[in-house]
């Protein structure tokens, strides 16, 4: 990349700004408002509630990172919710048939990179767009799940998995260093290691990569088995976060990955998903929500808000672009 | 003998998706005789009415290289304005249609300010069109109950459950509407513009398309298609179902693009849009007869659909080839 000067702070710069300084807005008018928004207690269950999303959103910008960030033909995995769905419905209903804890975990385990196996195989091998596969993937793994649990919930009340929950190891609570933990070992790979450089050398521009001799067929399948994965461990959170396993989760988890997952885009200086934007985006969407209801706003108006939001950020994000472009 | 062997290869990935459906047909017609009577084959068409209609909407947008995940919406919006007309202004039933059609493109317009007026990509726009569209119905209806209105006029209610010369209403507004989308979409310079746009946009800004005009227009058209699809649901259980349209969504981009992959060159196009809603209400009926369980039903339907997605896509490519 050539080094050009460029002044300090070009007014561009600052509508891309605009995008965090909307969010902090809402965050501070929330805060004054419900006046035990801004509590550490109250925080920590912000980032309690956010865990599963993250999870999801850091395996879908990892898909998105190495498929590009057109929506329709470059990388998306909407299946990743169902997938943490099925890890959840399949180890809540071994664990109910008296099997130990890691005889469940692996055989969800096998069940979840089976899952990233096949997404990667449509996509590589047939050749199908990331967005159909993983749209189709959602409605049989959905499917498959509720033939396993009867679409029933199943309460579990393992020790291990509602520790993910309660345990606190020191002043934190356990479930957010695990997470904390995945993401960092997560970072080192996208960020600082030559796989994750190709990655996002392959979802820039996949002609370019492929020229300088990168594999990209390889590394769209692998993003593909890693979303599986987080998948995997999502179900775990989501098992503890409810108790249980419950039919129905996996709507809203997707859409509140695909919410998060962008809006973090808008965070990045370049307007790409990142693994930090997506997170952010997680927990700042939990926030939001968590922070109107602490305000007493009914519940019905949460989708407005939301969609709202992905508007008004999106937006202000392409006027930045444009506005650097020129 | 290897080349015979490739011969059936290709035979196979050629005919592949008439192969498969054929098959199916087979099974149902062995599995349960009641499958092939005339009444349950008309039973498929008339089932199939609504998600076929939501379908040639979502050509379209796909048509112009955008997708539309709030197809539903524009349903739900159809619907409610239709059946609030009727029970709380008492409007007469025309009225009543032309209302709920207006109010459904209430939804395209909004779709197409996002996507034209802020440029902001049609997946994102019509994803936040389907959070505050939720959100608003929720609102509206206190938290999402459904408005009944048990005396519909007759004239309404047979939008759904009457006849024209012998054949369900329903099907014959499919019909009709999917004849003008075929010609429109296929046969007019109208739908060349909108290929052009959904393969090159740049090309067609250069060849002096008026492209925002074309995906305005595409928006809105494609949210009337849905609320119509929006009168026969609210026609067929006399009341407004809210998030009910959410339902098709999957259902209906599943259908688009079976149609785009049997097309040789990968377009989304009408005639496949409707082999492919034919398939998914020949499944879901065959499978409903041979009597399982309905999660077992489910999960069926989603391992069809993703092998029959799979297969349609690499007999394209192997056509390509």
């Amino acid at each position: 990349m050539p080094v050009e000067t460029r002044p300090l702070l070009r007014r561009s710069d600052l509508v891309g700004f605009l995008p965090l300084v909307i969010f902090v807005g809402v965050l501070t008018y929330i805060s004054l408002h419900a006046p035990n928004f801004l509590t550490f207690r109250n925080l920590e269950l912000v980032l309690m509630q956010s865990l599963p999303v993250i999870l999801v959103c850091a395996g879908l910008a990892i898909v998105v990172m190495a498929g590009g960030d057109d929506v329709v033909s470059g990388g998306i995995d909407l299946s990743i919710p169902a997938t943490a769905v099925l890890s959840a419905g399949l180890t809540a209903q071994l664990l109910t048939m008296g099997y130990p804890l890691a005889v469940c975990a692996l055989s969800a385990l096998a069940a979840c990179l089976a899952v990233g196996l096949m997404n990667a195989a449509l996509v590589t091998r047939i050749g199908m767009t990331p967005l159909l596969t993983s749209l189709a993937m959602f409605v049989a793994i959905v499917g498959v799940n509720n033939v396993i649990t009867a679409s029933r919930r199943i309460n579990v009340d393992h020790p291990s998995i509602i520790a993910l929950r309660s345990t606190e190891i020191g002043p934190v609570p356990l479930g957010i260093i695990l997470v904390a933990l995945i993401i960092g070992i997560l970072y080192l790979f996208v960020h600082q290691r030559r796989w994750g450089l190709n990655l996002q050398a392959a979802g820039g521009s996949r002609d370019a990569a492929e020229i300088s001799g990168i594999d990209v067929r390889r590394l769209v399948a692998q993003s593909f088995v890693v979303a599986a994965f987080t998948g995997f461990v999502c179900g775990f959170f989501l098992l503890a976060r409810g108790s249980g396993s419950s039919p129905g989760v996996e709507d809203n988890l997707m859409l509140e990955m695909v919410l998060a997952t962008f809006l973090g885009a808008a965070f990045s200086p370049r307007r790409v998903v990142t693994l930090w934007g997506a997170v952010l985006g997680a927990v700042l969407v939990a926030a939001i929500s968590i922070g109107f209801k602490s305000m007493g706003v009914n519940v019905f108006w949460t989708g407005l808000i939301k969609g709202s939001l992905i508007v008004i950020v999106v937006a202000f994000s392409a006027i930045a672009q444009r506005g650097r472009a020129r | 003998m290897k080349r015979e062997r490739r011969r059936l290869e290709q035979i196979l990935l050629r005919f592949g998706f008439l192969i498969v459906f054929a098959a199916f047909f087979i099974l149902f017609a062995a599995w349960n005789p009641v499958f092939l009577h005339g009444g349950n084959l008309l039973n498929i068409i008339e089932g199939s009415a609504i998600l076929m209609i939501m379908a040639l909407g979502l050509t379209l947008i796909v048509a112009t290289g955008g997708i539309d995940l709030s197809i539903g919406i524009a349903l739900d919006f159809g619907a409610a304005f239709a059946v609030v007309t009727m029970s709380s202004y008492g409007l007469g039933w025309f009225s009543a249609a032309c209302i709920g059609v207006i109010g459904g493109s209430l939804v395209g317009l909004f779709n197409a300010l996002l996507v034209v007026g802020l440029r902001i990509s049609p997946f994102l726009a019509t994803l936040s069109t389907f959070f505050i569209g939720s959100s608003v119905q929720r609102i509206f209806t206190n938290g999402g109950g459904p408005i009944s209105h048990r005396r519909m006029p007759t004239e309404f209610r047979n939008i759904a459950q009457g006849d024209i010369l012998g054949l369900p209403t329903e099907a014959v507004i499919a019909a009709i509407l999917a004849l003008i989308y075929y010609v429109v979409l296929e046969r007019s310079i109208w739908g060349r513009r909108i290929h052009a746009i959904g393969m090159q946009r740049s090309a067609a800004i250069v060849a002096g398309i008026r492209v925002n005009r074309i995906l305005i227009l595409s928006f809105i058209a494609a949210a009337m298609t849905c609320a119509v699809a929006g009168l026969i649901a609210a026609a067929n259980i006399r009341m407004f179902t809210p998030l009910s349209g959410f339902s098709y969504l999957l259902d209906a981009i599943a259908a688009v693009f079976i149609g785009a992959a049997l097309h040789p060159r990968g377009r989304p196009n009408i005639l496949g849009t409707a082999a492919g809603v034919l398939f998914l209400g020949m499944v879901a009926n065959g499978l409903n007869l041979m009597g399982l369980n309905f999660n077992t039903k489910d999960a069926l339907q989603g391992i069809i659909l993703v092998s029959v997605l799979a297969l349609a896509v690499a007999q394209r490519r192997s056509r390509s080839n």
